[in-house]
C-alpha cells in the first residue's frame, strides 16, 4: 500500500512535464477540485454534515489571495492568508450555522453562498460584478511562477499538504471522535467527545482546504469574478464527494479526478463540429444529475469503498 | 414616499404568494414523506417554460392549466425515484434530479430567459399604478390555500395524507398505503410548484436556473412553520415578499437577497436553539 502511494505520488509529480497547456489546465483544475472535495468528504463522511456552500470558501480563498496581491502584498503571503481567512470565516459562521442539521444545514450553507455572491457582486473593493483583474503571478523570493507547469507543481504540493493533514486528522483521537459523532451524536457526546467543538473544527478545516485551493486558482487564472463561483460549483463538489465515496480520503481524490476528466471528455464531445452551442452544458448537467441519483440509489457508499470491499471478499 | 407604500405592499404580496406556493409544495411533500424536495423549484421552472410554449397554441387559462398538469406529472416522476430511499438520501437524489432538469430545460427551451403575457393593464391603488397581474396572483393563491385547507381536513384522501404526516406507522396499521400517499404528495407538490411558476412568470422572467432562488425563498417561507404547516407557510411567504419589496423600494434593491436569506438563517438558528428536539438525525 505504501509503495503504491509512493508510486502514485511520483507518477503524478512527473506527469506535468509531459502535458500540453490544455492538459495542464485539466491537471490543475482536477487537483484543486480534489483539495476541496477531500475537505467536503471529511465534513460529510466524518462529521455527518452536508454543505451546499463549499464553493463559497473556495471563493473566499481566491478573493483573499487576489485582493491582497493586487494591493501589493507579496503573493506568498496572499496564498498563506487564503486558507486562514476561509477557515476564520467558516469558524465565525459555523458558530451559528452548525447548530443546524441535515437539510437545514444544507439550505443555510446554500443561503450563505448566495449572500456571499451577492455581496461580492456589489462591492467595489472586490471588483464588483466585473470581477477582480490583473492579479500578479505567484512568486517566491524573486522566482516567478510564470509557466502553467509551475502551477501544476504548486497544485500537487497543495493537494499533498491537504492529504497529509487530513490523513493525520483521521488517524488521530479527534478523528475517531468525529467518526463516532457521524454515527450517533448522542452516543459520541456521552463518551466524552466534545461534539460542538469537533464539528466546528472540521468545518473550518474543510474551509481551509477549499481556501488554499481557491488561492492557487486566483494566481493561476489571474482573474476572478462572482460568476466563477456559482452554486452549481458547490453541487459539483457534492457530486465528486458522493461519487468517490464519503469519508475516505482516496474517495475525494478519485471522485474529483474522475468527474473532472468525464466532464472534460463530454465538453470535447459537445464542442465537436455540428453539435449545437448548448450541447456542452446540457451534457454536463445531465451527467451531474444522473451520477448523483444513480450513485445514491445504487452505490450509496461511493466508488472507492465499493471497490475496496469487493477486493476483500 | 408613503403613497408608494400601497404599491410596494401589493407587489410584495404578489411575489410572496409565489414563495408561499413553492413553500407549501415543500410542506406537502415533507409532511407525508419527510423528504425535503430540492426539485421543488424545478417544478416551477418546468411549469413556467411549458406555459410559455403552450400559450402559443392554446388560449389563456387552458395553456396555464396544462402547464400545471405537466408539472404535477414531473412531481410524480420525481416522487417515484425519491421515495425509494431514506429521507436523508432523498435530499441528494432530488438535488440530482434538479440538476438533471437543467439539461432537459436547456435542451427544450434554450438558456435564455422566457416569459409570457399575463393579465394586461394596471390598476391604481392610492395614487400608485400596479400591474393588474399582481392582483391575479393574489386572487388565485388565496383560494388555492383555502381549497388545500378544505382538502386536508374534509376529504378522506386529505385526512389519509394528514394521518401519514402525523404517524406513518399508525397510518399503515389502519390500512393506508403510505407509499401511494407519498406519491400523491409529490404530485400535489409538483402542481403547486408549477402553479407558482405559471403565476409569477409574467411579472418575473424565468431562466432554467431560476429554481435556486425560488426554492431558497420557498424554503424560507416554509421554515417558519417548521416545514409542516401550510397556513404558516402562506404567512411566511407573504412576509418575505413584502419585506423584500419594502427593502427594494425604500432601501437598495440589490440588498433584498441578503436580507431575506439572513432572516431565513436567523429563524432556523432561533428554532434550533429553542427546540433542539425538532432536529432530525444527521444526513
Amino acid at each position: 500500500m505504501k509503495l503504491l502511494l509512493l508510486a502514485l505520488a511520483a507518477g503524478t509529480l512527473a506527469l506535468p512535464a509531459f502535458l500540453d497547456t490544455e492538459q495542464l489546465s485539466i491537471y490543475i483544475l482536477a487537483g484543486l477540485a480534489a483539495m476541496v472535495t477531500v475537505g467536503l468528504s471529511l465534513l460529510m463522511g466524518h462529521a455527518g454534515q452536508i454543505s451546499l456552500g463549499q464553493a463559497s470558501f473556495y471563493a473566499i480563498g481566491a478573493y483573499t489571495a487576489g485582493i491582497l496581491t493586487v494591493h501589493g502584498v507579496p503573493p506568498i503571503l496572499g496564498l498563506l492568508a487564503a486558507p486562514v481567512l476561509a477557515a476564520g470565516f467558516a469558524a465565525i459562521v459555523g458558530v451559528g450555522v452548525l447548530r443546524l442539521r441535515g437539510h437545514y444545514l444544507a439550505f443555510a450553507t446554500l443561503a450563505m453562498q448566495l449572500i456571499l455572491l451577492s455581496v461580492l457582486a456589489q462591492s467595489d473593493w472586490a471588483g464588483g460584478a466585473i470581477g477582480l483583474q490583473g492579479i500578479p503571478r505567484m512568486s517566491v523570493g524573486g522566482f516567478e511562477l510564470d509557466e502553467d507547469s509551475h502551477y501544476a507543481y504548486l497544485t500537487w504540493a497543495g493537494l499533498a499538504i491537504v492529504l497529509v493533514v487530513a490523513h493525520n486528522l483521521v488517524k488521530s483521537r479527534p478523528g475517531r471522535g468525529l467518526r463516532a459523532l457521524a454515527t450517533s451524536e448522542v452516543a459520541a457526546a456521552a463518551s466524552g467527545v466534545p461534539v460542538g467543538r469537533y464539528r466546528l473544527a472540521v468545518f473550518a478545516l474543510s474551509a481551509a482546504f477549499a481556501g488554499l485551493a481557491g488561492g492557487i486558482y486566483a494566481f493561476y487564472l489571474g482573474y476572478l469574478g462572482p460568476g466563477s463561483f456559482p452554486v452549481l460549483l458547490s453541487v459539483e463538489y457534492v457530486v465528486m464527494a458522493v461519487v468517490g465515496g464519503l469519508g475516505t480520503l482516496a474517495g475525494g481524490v478519485v471522485g474529483a479526478v474522475a468527474i473532472t476528466l468525464l466532464v472534460q471528455a463530454l465538453n470535447d464531445l459537445g464542442t465537436q463540429p455540428g453539435m449545437p452551442s448548448y450541447a456542452p452544458s446540457v451534457l454536463s448537467y445531465a451527467v451531474y444529475g444522473l451520477l448523483l441519483v444513480i450513485v445514491v440509489l445504487f452505490l450509496p457508499r461511493g466508488i472507492v469503498p465499493a471497490l475496496t470491499r469487493k477486493e476483500r471478499t | 414616499m408613503l403613497s408608494d407604500l400601497a404599491g410596494y405592499l401589493v407587489t410584495g404580496l404578489g411575489t410572496g404568494c409565489g414563495y408561499a406556493l413553492i413553500g407549501s409544495g415543500l410542506v406537502a411533500v415533507y409532511r407525508v414523506t419527510r423528504v425535503v424536495n430540492f426539485a421543488q423549484g424545478a417544478f416551477a421552472v418546468v411549469g413556467a417554460m411549458c406555459a410559455s410554449s403552450f400559450l402559443s397554441v392554446l388560449p389563456h387559462g387552458i395553456g396555464e392549466l396544462a402547464a400545471v398538469a405537466v408539472a404535477a406529472v414531473v412531481g410524480l416522476l420525481v416522487g417515484l425515484l425519491a421515495t425509494t430511499t431514506t429521507p436523508q438520501s432523498a435530499l441528494i437524489v432530488t438535488l440530482g434530479l434538479a440538476v438533471f432538469a437543467y439539461a432537459v430545460e436547456v435542451l427544450v427551451w434554450g438558456d435564455q430567459p422566457r416569459s409570457f403575457a399575463g393579465l394586461p393593464g394596471a390598476v391604481s391603488i392610492v395614487d400608485t399604478r400596479v400591474q393588474a397581474h399582481y392582483l391575479l396572483i393574489i386572487g388565485v393563491t388565496l383560494p388555492v390555500f383555502a381549497a388545500m385547507a378544505m382538502f386536508f381536513t374534509r376529504t378522506d384522501t386529505g385526512k389519509a395524507l394528514t394521518a401519514c404526516a402525523s404517524n406513518p406507522y399508525a397510518a399503515r396499521v389502519i390500512g393506508i398505503d403510505v407509499r401511494r400517499m407519498g406519491l400523491l404528495a409529490f404530485t400535489i407538490g409538483g402542481a403547486l410548484g408549477g402553479l407558482a411558476g405559471v403565476l409569477v412568470t409574467p411579472v418575473q422572467q424565468v431562466t432554467f436556473d431560476s429554481d435556486v432562488t425560488l426554492i431558497v425563498n420557498g424554503f424560507a417561507a416554509a421554515i417558519l412553520g417548521g416545514l409542516t404547516r401550510p397556513a404558516v407557510t402562506l404567512v411566511g411567504g407573504l412576509l418575505l415578499g413584502v419585506t423584500q419589496a419594502l427593502v427594494a423600494g425604500y432601501g437598495n434593491a440589490a440588498h433584498q437577497t441578503e436580507i431575506a436569506l439572513g432572516l431565513m438563517i436567523a429563524v432556523m438558528i432561533w428554532r434550533a436553539i429553542r427546540r433542539p428536539e425538532t432536529q432530525e438525525a444527521p444526513a
